[in-house]
């Protein structure tokens, strides 16, 4: 048995599905993933992933509405999703927060680049040039490098009985990879990202040598002293710690109370030097696409303009809730399951005018923070959080940098959005374990950052 | 048409033959087959529901002491030929100089599965909005109450090229509330996680209704009432934490730590080390001697509830910590060889497409000797922190930070009426378990939560908890 195409998919299952419901939306996403998982300067295991899926949106009874997402390979499996998900869409309650799906048939933009074509040949040269990555992070005084590459490739396909439809496809690949000395402490990481990993091999191997630079350079890090300092973040901690406020512009996070933003459109809540996007048209983004789940053309929307709160991510049904227009950000979002709400694609800041040197250039006691993780709020709707620089950090004081580690911010990111005083020039795209949406964003200068040490 | 048990099992069995024909030294395939389906409620109002069946194969195959991995979710001969065959070439060229090694052969065979009395398949969806309605009720009259709960069953069927086969079934209630209270002091949040393992019935046996009313109300009480005490910062005091914060500590400052895996540097670039490292099993020092910290797997009616690991190793008792000394690292077959001890049934895979790695089941405080009075009573200023909110723990698993959300002021042997605002415990793992003195008679398991791990992340079904503690002399990093 060979499975069908998913084109051929989803058109069976509008055809099938649309006089079983008043909506139904289908989406057959055919996906070839692998892995390289590193450590102590050896490979420790090599993944293939294969994966045909097979979405479905149903809208049944006027405002029921139910999705699933299954295994799929052929139309009897396609008959079976349908048969499924209506039935148990007829038992569901009314959706209040259901109004209505994209309608109208328009054209897309144009966004090329985003497939390599050489991704195949890619795949068995993997493990060897992971290999030379740990290499350059050694040459450049790592003792120990560990890390994971994960590249993908996949190809969709997409109809609404509405009648929007369309087909795409990708590929993407991330990096990160961590140097360490024989001791637990004095650890760098490098990070890369991008959509053409057979293009990539210096970047990647730039990306361990980094790692193996920071490592070497936090030899003989001391125990830091808690207290307040202006923070310059890298832009892996930028992308965790202020690079997330973007996405909380998101009209149901803000019902639910799991966002900051709820009654501050038109606000001031940066510098005027900050603007930032969801820009799924974005050129290499991972997350870029040129219609979202239903079918509504994308477009870049400013979330912070100029430093100013001005949009909200919106869909179909939020868009008509809200008495505005869809942003084009429709997706089928895990949410415990799948829910069709407002979703970020690639989150990008503007690229500043600072020279990291001249960022580095400071007067006042500050701190250098290369990597971050652990991330927790206390109050979603205050921003109060807390996380954890890991990685190479370090004091600048009297024009010397001086490795120093063990310290936790501890602090608010709306204070922190509204106290940068600098923007690097070094924008890049950031994506990792703690980073999960595709953000572009330079290294920020941030004042008066609260830092906290253990007590014992 | 959803494959059936016995489609996936003869792929399975195929997947093995395929593997070792390919020159694998030892192949495994894991058939998972799940199905969920669910609700998602915004102040009472249902705004989702779904349903989404799962099926697929992942495979390990050790090819000349490399480790290659391959799933795959359509049960076609073909696909499975064709990517164990790319794993096998990427594991063959990953060359490793320092071969991998299971150690000794596994050849169990069983089939087991959790005690569930109501089946969630037999429960229909009236059952389920009903239910619903009466926690949604519970909830009302905070600012934002969010409530999410799913029924998810699980199918397994592992068969390795050593002659291991074990079936399973898993049945699971996945339910998580998001609250916000707003009040005279400003608005507290909490996320809990109140999943259940088990059928149906474990819903009225932990009377979870009523929990979720309980924990309402006292969240209410927080944003009203809870206030910056300053007398707490200038001066070590005691602490006496709930069973909720001795989960939380078991498992982030002990549990995690215990990973064989972190502690080898498998999980260097993801999870982290481990502070462990450095130490002696069976003679480090990391707590005083009313430390002992344990994890279980075979505690019936618990979400890391499991009778053989995602290895096929038989599931035991396993003492991490005893008398403040280390006891024993949580291990796979990999990192048992690697100790030289041999796996203690620690391997779990969140899904047919993720490797099975070191997890933890359930980890907890073993009950000591106080009653709960006893506690408190010889207490002159101190904090009862009955819940967290924030928490965080560095990668090395040794800077931990617990912020209180419930916490009442102690003074002189009494627990008062005044609430605490945002007490934090933030100090080493060394610092705060050897702070310990005391650990009352009970033991509740009644911290639920996922666990998260690796990259791709797997995030594994865990309880966690213990009994009251009380560590003496904390320097607060904060109130308020």
């Amino acid at each position: 048995m060979v499975s069908e195409t998913p084109a051929a998919l989803v058109d069976y299952a509008i055809e099938y599905g649309k006089d079983k419901t008043d909506a139904i939306i289908a989406r057959a996403t055919l996906s070839s993933g692998s892995q390289v998982r590193f450590s102590q300067n050896a490979i420790d295991i090599s993944k293939r992933w294969e994966d045909l899926k097979l979405e479905l949106f149903v809208v049944v009874k006027g405002t029921k509405a139910g999705a699933t997402e299954r295994p799929v390979s052929t139309k009897s499996d396609v008959k079976q999703a349908v048969d499924d998900i209506v039935e148990f869409g007829a038992i569901l309650p009314d959706s209040p927060f259901y109004a209505g799906i994209e309608d109208k048939v328009q054209p897309f933009p144009n966004l090329k680049g985003q497939y390599d074509e050489n991704f195949d040949a890619f795949v068995e040269d993997a493990p060897g040039i992971i290999n030379s990555v740990v290499d350059s992070a050694v040459e450049e005084g790592a003792k120990r490098v560990a890390g994971a590459i994960k590249f993908y490739k996949r190809s969709f396909s997409f109809k609404s009985s509405q009648g929007p439809e369309g087909s795409d496809q990708k590929t993407f690949f991330d990096l990160n990879v961590r140097a360490f000395q024989d001791e637990l402490d004095y650890s760098g990481q490098g990070l890369i990202c991008g959509v053409k990993p057979s293009e990539s091999e210096k970047a990647l191997l730039e990306a361990g040598a980094k790692a193996g630079r920071l490592s070497k350079q936090s030899i003989g890090a001391k125990q830091g002293a808690p207290g307040t300092y202006d923070l310059i973040l890298a832009p892996t901690v930028a992308a965790s710690v202020i690079g997330e406020i973007p996405e909380l512009a998101h009209p149901i996070l803000v019902m639910m109370g799991l966002s900051p933003l709820g009654d501050r459109i038109g606000e001031q809540i940066a510098p005027e030097f900050v603007t930032a996007s969801d820009d799924p048209l974005y050129a290499g983004g991972l997350a870029s696409r040129v219609f979202d789940w239903e079918g509504t053309p994308c477009r870049t929307t400013k979330i912070i303009d100029s430093g100013v709160l001005k949009s909200f991510l919106h869909n179909t049904s939020t868009a008509k809730m809200f008495d505005t227009e869809t942003t084009g950000s429709s997706d089928l979002v895990s949410f415990g399951m799948k829910v069709l709400l407002p979703n970020t694609s690639n989150i990008v800041f503007n690229n500043g005018d600072f020279g990291i040197e001249e960022i580095m250039d400071v007067s006042r006691p500050t701190i250098y923070v290369t990597c971050n993780w652990y991330k927790r709020y206390q109050n979603n709707l205050t921003g109060d959080f807390s996380t954890i620089p890991r990685d190479a950090m370090f004091l600048i004081e009297r024009g010397e940098m001086k490795p120093i580690k063990n310290l936790r911010i501890s602090d608010n990111t709306m204070r922190m959005l509204s106290s940068i005083d600098a923007l690097g020039n070094d924008r890049v795209q950031v994506y990792w374990w703690e980073v999960t949406t595709p953000t572009v964003i330079p290294t920020m200068r941030i004042r008066d950052c609260r830092m906290t040490a253990a007590t014992q | 048409m959803v494959p059936s048990l016995n489609d996936g099992k003869d792929l399975s069995d195929y997947c093995v033959e395929f593997g070792r024909k390919l020159g694998s030294s030892y192949v495994e395939a894991r058939y998972v087959k799940d199905t969920t389906k669910g609700l998602a409620f915004r102040n009472g109002e249902p705004f989702s529901g779904g349903f989404s069946p799962s099926t697929g194969i992942g495979v390990r195959v050790l090819v000349d002491g490399n480790m290659g991995f391959a799933s795959f979710d359509r049960l076609e001969k073909g696909l499975a030929e064709e990517a164990i065959t790319i794993a096998y070439k990427m594991a063959k060229n990953a060359k490793r100089k320092d071969p991998i090694d299971l150690g000794q052969p596994v050849s169990n065979k069983k089939k087991w599965e959790m005690p569930v009395r109501e089946k969630l398949t037999d429960i229909d969806m009236d059952t389920m909005m009903s239910f619903s309605t009466d926690v949604n009720k519970q909830m009302e009259g905070l600012d934002a109450f969010n409530f999410l709960v799913r029924s998810k069953m699980v199918d397994k069927y592992l068969v390795t090229s050593e002659g291991t086969q074990i079936e399973c079934e898993l049945s699971y209630l996945l339910m998580f509330c998001y609250m916000t209270a707003k009040g005279d002091r400003g608005s507290e949040q909490r996320n809990i996680d109140f999943s259940l393992a088990g059928g149906w019935e474990r819903i009225a046996d932990t009377k979870l209704v009523e929990r979720v009313g309980d924990e309402t109300q006292r969240l209410k009480m927080v944003a009203s009432s809870a206030i910056k005490v300053d007398d707490l910062l200038g001066q070590p005091v005691d602490m006496v934490v709930g069973s909720e914060v001795a989960g939380i500590i078991a498992h982030e400052n002990v549990g995690h730590p215990s990973e064989g895996d972190r502690i080898m540097g498998r999980e260097g670039a993801q999870a982290g080390e481990s502070f462990w490292r450095d130490l002696k099993i069976g003679e480090s020092r990391v707590g005083s001697d009313a430390v002992n910290v344990s994890e279980d797997p075979t505690i019936p009616n618990s979400s890391g509830f499991y009778l053989y690991d995602d290895e096929g190793i038989k599931a035991r008792k396993r003492e991490l910590i005893k008398n403040g000394i280390l006891n024993e690292p949580l291990l796979n077959r990999e990192f048992g060889t690697r100790f030289g001890i041999g796996s203690n049934a620690a391997a779990r895979s969140s899904a047919y497409n993720r490797e099975p790695l070191i997890r933890m089941a359930n980890t907890f405080f073993e009950p000591g000797d106080y009653e709960f009075n006893e506690l408190i009573e010889d207490i002159k200023l101190g904090v009862y922190m009955r819940g967290f909110k924030e928490w965080n723990i560095d990668d090395r698993r040794y800077q931990s930070k617990y912020t209180g959300s419930e916490a009442y002021l102690i003074k002189n042997g009494e627990i008062t009426d005044t609430m605490v605002k945002r007490p934090i415990m933030e100090t080493t793992s060394v610092g705060l378990l050897s702070s310990l003195d005391a650990v009352t008679k009970d033991l509740n398991l009644n911290f639920a939560g996922t666990c998260g791990k690796s990259d791709p992340m797997q995030g594994v079904p865990v309880y966690a908890g213990g009994g009251e503690l009380r560590f003496r002399q904390i320097r607060l990093g904060g109130v308020g």
